[in-house]
């Protein structure tokens, strides 16, 4: 019955959103949505000219759904959206998920009413089951000449699966002849921690562990008598994958495979937590949690209480990723806290582990962006993403626009000292007014480190200007540590075998699949364990630990696990051809 | 301020054979409740026709015809789901405590609050006490958790001020705590807000019973318990009942705002179980045989309570 009850809900919700798309398009266009005839543009196909100047610009109004969610998206009101509505007539009424996206998207698949464009990242199987989206080998062949040139022989790992090679979703998630700069994970620690310990090396947990509990020691309390609070995780929902379990992979060398560890040579995929090392590492936590440094408050909270506990600057250790906390560093900068921000190390295990955050998966061809078979005109939308793919697209997205976000000084890009200073203090606002950003995973792109023809980089993200970005703060403790990037802490690319088959978290699952059914059976099982084994009492760990692990294997994990290395195996022949 | 008043009428049917001519003399009455029995139809009954979906293995994008047919396979396999019954067993707790506690607490809110003499204080209780209504259960889960954490929270702070307790205690993650600590989030929200229905039925006792009952020296408590409880016993029954058919869909709302990973085996209900194993996967087909479930137990549930309140109290709502 749900489906139905969702049916009148959807009913409902459109009814209402077109008396609201009806009653706001006043200022809009109004009659921008009357599908335009898709003409033939002769004069595009097989140009590599980045320019749309001769293409059909009459405006045009596309719905989106996106997985991702897009806090600061502007509705298309802010410099970057306006300029690319210039261009190409394109404007989007986009939805951005909130809560779980999974539901969303099987609503969208169930209820017959889709988005023209989709992201539906790792469950575009159930749009593709329900005939939803459009394959867009053809499209792409005839209009598209920015994205096949960027792509090239990518595009060969965009294909469904072996059976079906049709391309349903275009890669925008993964970026083409990436070299990244950015160390965004690991484990965090705020300045001050490391420079009143006088900098030591960060390498193992019990190094992170030294460091916090001589700072808690000293400085029980912040200059108002509030508690400050070792390491807190972020355990809400899907950010239990973030902050607890996928660190556990990290810690002890494996390489992040969503809820699997792939044996690389043979790629067989076992359920991670199986692993003997990795219990080691929840007993760490564990032992963390019973002395006190760990938040009590880690697995009851929720997402918006950890941020509002780490922007008040009292946590002192995270582990996460930065785009996970990022709002409340910001609010931190913004408030002049700066050696209460958070630097990253590459903290393992033991020495002889090696962190692995930049173990290279190759590109990446699973999440990307769909066009609905019920798409007004599917030839404007893949011209329009075909826009964004373009050299000018990509630096309109990733630098704003030139004279006003970016100036070209000597033939090179530079951004003017006052919008730097705006998007190191006052980001949240200054991304809402200029859209910078807004586009990276709608559009197919070049990564870090990519140079185009005039010998710029890309994206923003290349060492001379990520230190432009850096606090004098950060730079201290990055100097202290003679580096100049947080990359530079970590064991580089080259120093692991690249991965076959991208990612085992990047393959989507049928959901009617029954490796599906024991995933979701298992992630039961694991987000109730493990919190319950790091809260026991030490003694009890190896009780619990073992009880867990006789949960999983009378949930059925050895079957599950045969079923996801099928998976894995079919990636690796669906790449390695060529 | 508005009033909401419950008048309970339960009318004779009129005989087969006087259908028509007592159809015809209230034709405009028929006539005027027509768009409401179209709005009935339209959104509880037309799409009980998705029921089928629980004995297909549905796919999206295909026609009714062309689904595979696969009986009772998705209602076998809920039946031998370990965490159905878990899921059962939470939904049937909560809503019981709710139950009683939702009924018990307004009553006698209701009857407090009609003793009160002062009209002004009377009104301004009142209003207070149903505001917490109009409060999302987002915002409120927020108030809740907040006011028992751990760090600051005002709940542990009292109890450490008063050395009841020598740390402070985690409510949020202490699975055996989660229902008491939903039934009382209930209570707050709503019982200002259930009480306006039994106060109305209370306003609605004529007063001669009560200067009766004075004149033969009956203090305050027996006139509570002899006229003013008596007074509003059908009241009570028909919403009991209604709410008995209610027990199995309590929703998800409260459970998925305030539970976690912790308290997990306490807080799934069969709506969250229906979404994160029949939605959330897209097997919209387990989700449907959930669903049918449930409202199946409902009617039985609604009959059975109508049935029993009909044999000792004689009070019914068919």
């Amino acid at each position: 019955m749900s489906g139905l009850k969702s049916k009148a809900t959807i009913l409902l919700t459109l009814t209402l959103f077109t008396g609201l798309i009806a009653g706001c398009s006043g200022n809009n266009n109004s009659n921008a949505t009357s599908p335009e005839a898709s003409k033939p543009a002769a004069s595009a196909s097989g140009s590599e000219s980045a320019s749309a100047s001769s293409e059909d610009l009459t405006p045009i109004t596309f719905t989106l759904f996106a997985e991702d969610p897009n806090p600061n998206w502007n509705n298309m009101q802010d410099e970057v959206s306006k300029e690319i509505t210039k261009k190409t007539g394109v404007t989007l009424d986009a939805e951005f998920a909130v809560g779980d996206p999974a539901q969303k998207v099987a609503l969208i698949a169930a209820s017959g009413e889709y988005p023209d464009i989709i992201s539906a990242k790792g469950d575009i199987g159930k749009l593709v089951d329900a005939g939803a989206v459009l394959d867009l080998t053809e499209l792409i062949e005839k209009y598209a000449p920015n994205i096949k040139r960027v792509l090239g022989d990518n595009l060969a790992r965009a294909k469904y699966t072996n059976e079906d090679q049709s391309i349903y979703a275009l890669p925008t998630w993964a970026a083409v002849d990436e070299q990244r700069f950015v160390a965004g994970g690991g484990f965090e620690l705020q300045h001050r921690v490391v420079k009143e310990a006088g900098y030591p090396e960060i390498r193992t947990v019990q190094d992170y562990e030294n460091v916090i509990k001589a700072y808690l020691e000293k400085h029980p309390t912040d200059e108002n008598g509030n508690k400050n609070i070792g390491v807190s995780l972020n355990a809400d929902d899907w950010h239990m994958y973030i902050s607890v379990t996928n660190p556990a992979v990290a810690t002890t060398g494996g390489s992040d495979d969503g809820e699997y560890f792939v044996n690389q040579e043979t790629h067989e995929a076992i359920y991670h937590f199986r692993r003997p090392e990795e219990k080691e590492y929840f007993r760490w936590l564990n032992h963390m949690n019973d002395i006190g440094l760990l938040d009590r408050e880690s697995f009851v909270q929720k997402y918006d209480q950890y941020k509002a506990k780490v922007a008040t600057g009292r946590v002192l250790g995270l582990i996460d990723q930065d785009w996970d906390y990022n709002d409340s560093q910001q609010a931190l900068k913004t408030a002049g806290k700066l050696d209460q921000t958070y630097g990253h190390y590459p903290v393992t295990m033991s020495k002889d582990i090696k962190e692995s955050s930049f173990w290279p998966t190759g590109f990446m061809g699973g999440y990307g962006i769909s066009i609905s078979s019920k798409a007004k005109d599917p030839v404007r939308i893949i011209k329009f993403l075909d826009f964004l793919a373009s050299d000018e697209g990509q630096i309109l997205n990733n630098w704003g626009i030139e004279g006003k976000h970016y100036v070209m000084e000597n033939g090179k890009r530079v951004v003017p000292k006052e919008v730097q200073d705006r998007i190191n203090n006052d980001n949240t606002a200054f991304t809402k007014e200029s859209g910078i950003g807004f586009y990276w995973n709608t559009m197919v792109h070049y990564g870090d480190g990519a140079k185009d023809s005039t010998g710029n980089y890309y994206t923003k993200n290349f060492p001379e200007q990520l230190v432009v970005g850096y606090s004098d703060v950060e730079k201290e403790t990055l100097a202290a540590y003679n580096a100049t990037i947080w990359k530079d802490l970590f064991p580089k690319e080259d120093e692991f075998k690249e991965k076959a088959y991208g990612a085992a978290w990047n393959i989507s699952i049928p959901g009617e699949d029954e490796v599906s059914i024991l995933g979701t059976k298992m992630k039961d099982i694991t987000w109730k364990r493990i919190p319950e084994a790091i809260l026991a009492k030490p003694a009890d760990f190896d009780k619990v630990w073992d009880d867990y692990m006789k949960d999983l294997d009378k949930a059925g994990v050895e079957k599950m696990e045969k079923g996801y290395t099928k998976y894995v195996q079919d990636r690796v022949a669906l790449w390695s051809a060529k | 301020m508005k009033a909401v008043t419950v008048t309970p009428t339960i009318k004779k049917r009129p005989r087969s054979g006087r259908f028509w001519s007592t159809a015809i003399r209230n034709r405009y009455l028929y006539m005027m409740s027509l768009p409401f029995v179209v709005w009935v139809f339209v959104f509880s009954y037309l799409p009980l026709w998705g029921w089928t979906m629980a004995f297909q293995k549905f796919k999206p994008g295909k026609s009714f015809m062309e689904q595979e047919w696969v009986g009772f396979d998705y209602f076998k396999e809920l039946f031998r789901d370990d965490m159905f019954y878990q899921a059962l067993r939470n939904t049937l707790a909560m809503s019981g405590m709710g139950l009683i506690a939702g009924f018990t607490v307004p009553v006698i809110f209701a009857i407090l609050l009609n003793e009160v003499r002062v009209q002004a204080l009377k009104r301004f209780v009142q209003t207070i006490s149903y505001l917490p209504h109009f409060v999302s259960w987002v915002v409120a889960a927020g108030i809740i958790s907040k006011m028992l954490s751990t760090d600051n929270g005002i709940v542990n702070d009292i109890l450490m001020g008063l050395h009841i307790v020598n740390e402070p205690i985690q409510f949020m993650g202490e699975g055996k705590l989660f229902w008491g600590i939903v039934t009382a989030s209930d209570i707050w929200k709503e019982t200002g807000w259930n009480a306006i229905i039994f106060l109305a039925a209370i306003a609605g006792i004529g007063p001669e019973l009560y200067e009766a009952a004075r004149v033969d020296g009956a203090s305050r408590w027996r006139q509570v318990w002899h006229i003013t409880l008596p007074g509003i016993r059908t009241t009570i029954i028909i919403l009991l009942i209604i709410s008995i058919g209610h027990l199995i869909s309590i929703g998800w709302e409260r459970q998925f705002l305030l539970g976690n990973n912790l308290v997990r085996d306490y807080s799934q209900t069969l709506d969250l179980y229906a979404l994160n194993y029949g939605l959330g996967m897209g097997r919209y087909s387990f989700g449907t045989a959930i669903n049918m479930f449930n409202s199946l137990i409902s009617v039985v549930l609604l009959f059975s309570a109508n049935g029993i309140f009909k044999k000792l109290t004689k009070e019914s709502i068919f």
